[in-house]
């Protein structure tokens, strides 16, 4: 008979390998969650060096995995406070405000190092990348300069066939600390921003032809897209995405493009940072590139559950040391050693 | 008369145009998605856990899992709730409090699904301080809430009330006639207005940010953290690096096939029931 076709021992078999299958799958999973699982928040900036760190952190210290989800620098303070996260993490410190509103004593330890490069989408290129005086800048982000034909580019830039075209200003439209150290510049180098506009995650934008863009990628987005687009994009977007990158002019009169030894120089120009004395931008030294920021973790000093806390100190002391090497590869700057050494004695303050 | 004939044609051309030029976006969209997602789209893609940017491979089984569990635990919430309530309006849904009802639902279909995200954050991440995908399948229960209520309501009273009232009439309890007679009859409708409410949700990112949270890892807990397939997409997409580029892509298109595949199997109940 047809329905003898499989023995009975066949069928047992068969109806067995789902079960076989499933038993399999889960020796594969089990092993995984028999780890801790860490959990951090925030900055879209540290995330794809924090992913890959934890990687190999994970696979030296297969007890601990880190869930590390890039939500921005605001939302990574605001999960910090609501205590949702083992740690935060912020292109800027927290602020006395939003230290007062987690209600605990917060440790701040700086962990990545990078540049905001100034980028632009013009349909013909002055070779060797559009010249920008410090002034310049500030004036296109104030709208004052509306065209790209504007005799203080031109000045600037002899020999350029700049098109009259107007300029298109892209910006943040998230809280950024991508927007805070780009706006801290500018309150440096021009008195009317810093009266009009000020410095801050996000701002009021001046210029009257200007857009949004969600995250680094939102503005590298829009700057590709929009003939006459100017804006400010972390390094690493920009060497990815190959944009045309301007160069700058700093503040020992030399002119440079954002790279990762010029974001180096900036660093090393100020050997000693703290959570209240962050900023690294406008440095003097003839090769610092001017528009460059630290990144930072936030944990609580004094945690409640230890183990935890112990497992996520372990993993951000290794990240400040050893897992520096790693960032060069993603088109980060590794943290200079004075730095490390800052941020061990920070990691150290915490109660364990 | 000539000018009316007129006009009507011109009315049947640009309708059709309008059509086609509809359609046409949507199949340029998926030709577009398959370009790009589809050679990214293999064994390790669909089998492996992320891998860090600079590590070649991986892929999104843990997000495709964490996408089944969590809507599939919105699904056990919702279906009843929404179904009970359908029943309700249907049958008994006269008056002031059947019309609130019915209003509500309404509203709540509007309700931007980013709100509903932060609402499940505040009423399960937030006191419990820990992200988890049972506060995501809350969220997503709560949006598949007025689909499955206003499709229930259309599902139940679209079958004939003589059906009802000659079950009735036969002696058995009213409870029995509804769900012994009157739900397995609109089994066709009510299946259609689930798998629909399961599309909608299935590709919903932004409820998700504030509750499942993601994760690169294996997690079947739902009191964990977990992982998406859309939230992978939105956080490769956002990324500045070529190959995580290419698996947003071909996870979008996953998405797609999935909500795809989920309409026609609506499709398929609807026509069942119709042809019944």
């Amino acid at each position: 008979m047809r329905r003898n076709f499989f023995t009975r021992r066949e069928r047992l078999s068969a109806s067995l390998s789902p079960i076989l299958v499933l038993a399999l799958s889960l020796g594969f999973i089990i092993p995984a969650l028999a780890a801790t699982q860490l959990t951090g928040a925030g900055s879209t900036f540290d995330y794809p060096f924090f992913s890959k760190a934890f990687y190999f952190y994970s696979q030296k210290h297969p007890e601990v995995t880190v869930n590390y989800q890039s939500i921005g620098s605001g939302g990574g303070i605001e999960q910090f406070i609501n205590k949702t996260v083992d740690f935060g993490a912020t292109d800027v410190p927290m602020n006395a405000d939003e230290l007062k509103r987690a209600g605990a004593p917060v440790v701040q330890v700086p962990v990545a190092l990078g540049g905001v490069a100034i980028t632009y989408d013009l349909p013909l290129l002055v070779k060797g990348g559009i010249k920008l005086s410090r002034q310049a800048l500030a004036d296109i982000f104030l709208g004052k300069i509306t065209k790209w034909n504007d005799p203080e580019i031109a000045k600037l830039n002899p020999g350029a066939t700049l098109p009259d075209l107007p300029i298109i200003v892209v910006h943040r439209s998230d809280g950024s600390g991508t927007t805070y150290i780009f706006t801290d510049f500018l309150s440096n180098v021009s008195k009317e921003w810093k009266d009009k506009v000020g410095t801050g995650k996000s701002v009021q934008w001046p210029a009257q032809n200007s857009i949004g863009g969600k995250g680094n990628e939102g503005v590298a987005g829009q700057v590709r897209q929009t003939p006459g687009a100017i804006g400010y994009v972390e390094l690493a977007y920009v060497i990815e995405n190959k944009m045309t990158e301007a160069q700058l002019e700093n503040s020992s009169g030399k002119w440079l493009f954002c790279t990762l030894r010029s974001v180096q120089a900036a660093a090393a120009t100020k050997p000693e940072v703290s959570a209240t004395d962050f900023s690294i931008v406008d440095r003097s030294g003839p090769n610092s590139w001017p528009i460059s920021g630290y990144s930072w973790a936030v944990l609580y000093q004094d945690p409640t559950d230890k183990a935890r806390a112990k497992l996520t100190h372990d993993v951000m002391e290794w990240t400040v040391t050893d897992g520096q090497s790693i960032a060069k590869d993603l088109d980060y700057v590794a943290l200079p050693e004075n730095v490390q050494e800052t941020a061990k004695k920070a990691l150290a303050q915490i109660k364990l | 008369m000539r000018l009316r004939h007129l006009a009507s044609g011109a009315g049947v051309v640009g309708s059709g145009l309008c059509a086609g030029i509809a359609a046409g976006i949507l199949m340029l969209i998926l030709a577009y998605v398959v370009r790009e997602g589809a050679p990214a789209v293999n064994w390790s893609f669909l089998t492996g856990v992320p891998h860090p940017v600079g590590v070649p491979g991986g892929g999104v089984a843990n997000g495709i899992v964490g996408s089944a569990i969590i809507v599939g635990l919105a699904t056990v919430i919702a279906l009843p709730i929404g179904t009970l309530t359908g029943i309700y309006l249907a049958l008994y849904g006269r008056g002031p409090f059947a019309d609130a009802i019915r209003f509500l639902a309404d509203v709540l279909s509007g309700i931007p699904s980013i709100a509903i995200g932060l609402f499940a954050y505040t009423i399960f991440v937030a006191p419990f301080r820990h992200f988890s995908g049972a506060s995501a399948s809350v969220a997503f229960a709560i949006l598949m809430l007025p689909l499955i209520i206003r499709t229930g309501e259309e599902a139940i009273g679209g079958v004939p009330k003589r059906v009802r009232e000659g079950a009735l009439a036969l002696g058995i309890s009213s409870y029995a006639a509804t769900m012994h007679v009157v739900v397995p009859a609109a089994r066709a409708g009510l299946m259609t207005g689930l798998l629909l409410a399961v599309a909608r949700v299935t590709g919903e990112t932004a409820p998700l940010l504030f509750t499942a949270f993601g994760s690169q890892f294996w997690e079947l807990n739902p009191t964990n953290p977990m992982a998406s397939l859309a939230l992978q997409v939105f956080t490769y997409a956002i990324s500045p690096y070529e190959d995580w580029h290419q698996q947003a892509w071909a996870g979008a298109l996953l998405l797609i096939l999935a909500v795809f595949i989920l309409n026609v199997l609506a499709r398929f109940a609807l026509r069942s029931r119709t042809s019944r």
